[in-house]
């Protein structure tokens, strides 16, 4: 099957940006520091491809740029070097990293949707669920009440939010509601790419559970593609079925989930698996 | 036909969390099977055989070596060398697997888990549940159990939930790995004869099974493997008598 999202060469470097930045830097060196320079390459050379109805995960201690990744690709960041591509965008012949501010951020509205660890980063705390939900449908043109509020209640059914809770400010909501709240959002205007960002990471552990379930359910349903970035390889295991390990701002191994868990390849995706394992 | 043909597989893992020594799994092994044959694997513990079914899971990564799959496309395909994405997708319809563990997918019914197995191969959400249905039931599994979550399954039960659904909708190559160490004899009974049945469907088994009476009964062709090669091949008949003694006197 064809890729919803494409990937190629995507770099991101804090500081200077030259090729001196990148000598000495990397997992053979340890570190992705350069020691000429000090500019930090936070990623580089990343590449990957996603189909519809698949979830690729993105595994890698803090710091290792899986995270600079994710936002690179959401357009929260500019890369360094790289180009993305969405088949839902003129059918994949247009490089989105390249468009302007405007442009990128209409993507956000329905091709590329983000689910934040944090619910404040990707929803107004003060406005209610429903509120929240009617900002991105109203984004996409949406001008009918009466059907935004259907829109809005069918997404917090399937998120399993109460209906009850509809017109309540976020800000009341447990962390474990918030998140489905976020869910619900990204979803509205039904994406062909979600990009989940530790989405489970800071609940508690039934919550989270939950929330897992939450999403498992809707990746299988929906057919949307998903990268998923976690450092929890329960999450990994259960929403993935290949997987890119990185460290010092490179990939290091690339695997299908259960190859990476039962034969993993890399020095570090050895010490990684056995770490979670015990 | 062959649906599969392995040719020199090697297998080795590279230790790096240790001391990084190399230890070798497979050196070298040529194995073929045809639509509607079942050749089980027979050798003692770290013979090998287990690693070879997961080799052509791919769960493990060959090292060298080309395991040939000819798809139901008639496509010949490497999987020791293919995509990633393409193997996952190769999975479920033409290449099942069936371990003699459960790998328990928390806060899951037990038919649901077997109906997705179903869907994910394409059929009908109706129709998988139907399916899963009437798999269940063939395999013993009380239908109060149905809607409960497989964490709190016996190991016996957790082998045969596995096993309806890996062969919900029959792949075109089954690999078994241990599908009855843990079954009372009436169910081992019911799984070895849904065996004979995918077998005689036309459905390629390539299986691990410990058990040398289930071997004599399914496989159409046994091939022992010794310290990763294979050691001897022919009908089940002759290579047990040949290997019974050295086999249980391994064990």
């Amino acid at each position: 099957m064809s890729w919803a999202l494409k990937v190629e060469g995507l770099g991101r470097v804090y500081g200077e940006e030259g090729p001196r930045s990148l000598t000495g830097t990397g997992p053979e060196h340890g570190t992705s520091v350069s020691p000429v320079t000090g500019a930090v390459v936070a990623a580089w050379d990343v590449g990957f491809e996603v189909e519809p109805g698949e979830a690729l995960g993105v595994v890698g201690e803090s710091g290792s740029g899986k995270s600079t990744v994710m936002r690179c690709v959401a357009g929260d960041e500019r890369p360094s070097r790289g180009s993305a591509y969405l088949r839902a965008y003129d059918d994949g012949a247009t490089d989105v990293l390249a468009l302007d501010d405007g442009a990128r951020r209409r993507l956000r509205v329905d091709r590329v949707a983000v689910v934040y660890q944090d619910p404040a980063a990707g929803l107004d705390l003060d406005t209610s669920a429903g509120g929240n939900i009617a900002e991105r449908l109203t984004a996409a043109g949406a001008r009918n009440f009466g059907r935004i509020r259907d829109r809005a209640a069918e997404l917090l059914e399937l998120t399993e939010v109460p209906l009850s809770r509809m017109d309540d400010p976020v800000r009341t909501f447990s962390g474990g509601m918030r998140q489905r709240v976020q869910i619900a959002k990204a979803l509205a205007n039904r994406p062909p790419v979600l990009l989940l960002d530790e989405p489970t990471t800071g609940l508690d552990a039934s919550v989270a559970a939950g929330v897992l379930d939450l999403l498992r359910n809707l990746l299988e349903r929906l057919g949307v593609a998903a990268v998923v970035v976690s450092h929890d390889f329960g999450v990994i295991e259960m929403l993935t079925r290949r997987v890119m390990v990185m460290q010092h701002g490179r990939v290091v191994e690339t695997g299908l989930t259960d190859q990476l868990l039962e034969d993993p390849q890399h020095p570090y995706s050895q010490r990684l698996v056995a770490a979670a394992r015990g | 036909m062959n649906v599969l043909e392995i040719r020199g597989l090697v297998k080795s893992f590279t230790l790096h969390t240790i001391d990084g020594r190399t230890v070798g799994a497979l050196h070298g092994v040529d194995l073929d099977v045809a639509a509607g044959e079942h050749v089980a694997l027979a050798g003692s513990s770290g013979a090998g055989k287990s690693s070879l079914l997961r080799c052509v899971y791919r769960t493990y990564v060959p090292t060298s070596g080309r395991v040939l799959l000819r798809t139901s496309s008639g496509a010949v395909v490497d999987l020791a060398a293919l995509p990633d994405a393409q193997v996952a997708d190769l999975r479920g319809r033409e290449l099942g697997y069936v371990s003699q563990f459960l790998r328990a997918e928390p806060r899951r019914a037990v038919l649901d888990v077997v109906a997705r197995a179903g869907v994910a191969r394409g059929m009908d959400p109706d129709a998988a549940r139907d399916a899963a249905a009437g798999a269940l039931r063939r395999l013993g599994i009380d239908e109060r159990l149905w809607a409960m979550h497989t964490t709190v399954l016996s190991g016996g039960q957790k082998q045969r939930v596995n096993l309806a659904a890996g062969t919900i909708s029959p792949p075109r190559l089954l690999l078994l790995d241990e599908p009855v160490s843990a079954l009372d004899p009436v169910n081992r009974e019911a799984v070895l004869s849904m065996i004979a049945d995918l077998t005689g469907a036309g459905v390629a088994v390539l299986s691990v099974f410990h058990d040398l009476d289930a071997i004599e009964r399914l496989a159409t062709r046994v091939v022992v493997l010794e310290g990763g090669r294979v050691a001897a091949e022919g009908a089940p008949g002759a290579v047990l008598r040949d290997s019974r003694l050295n086999l249980e006197v391994a064990r």
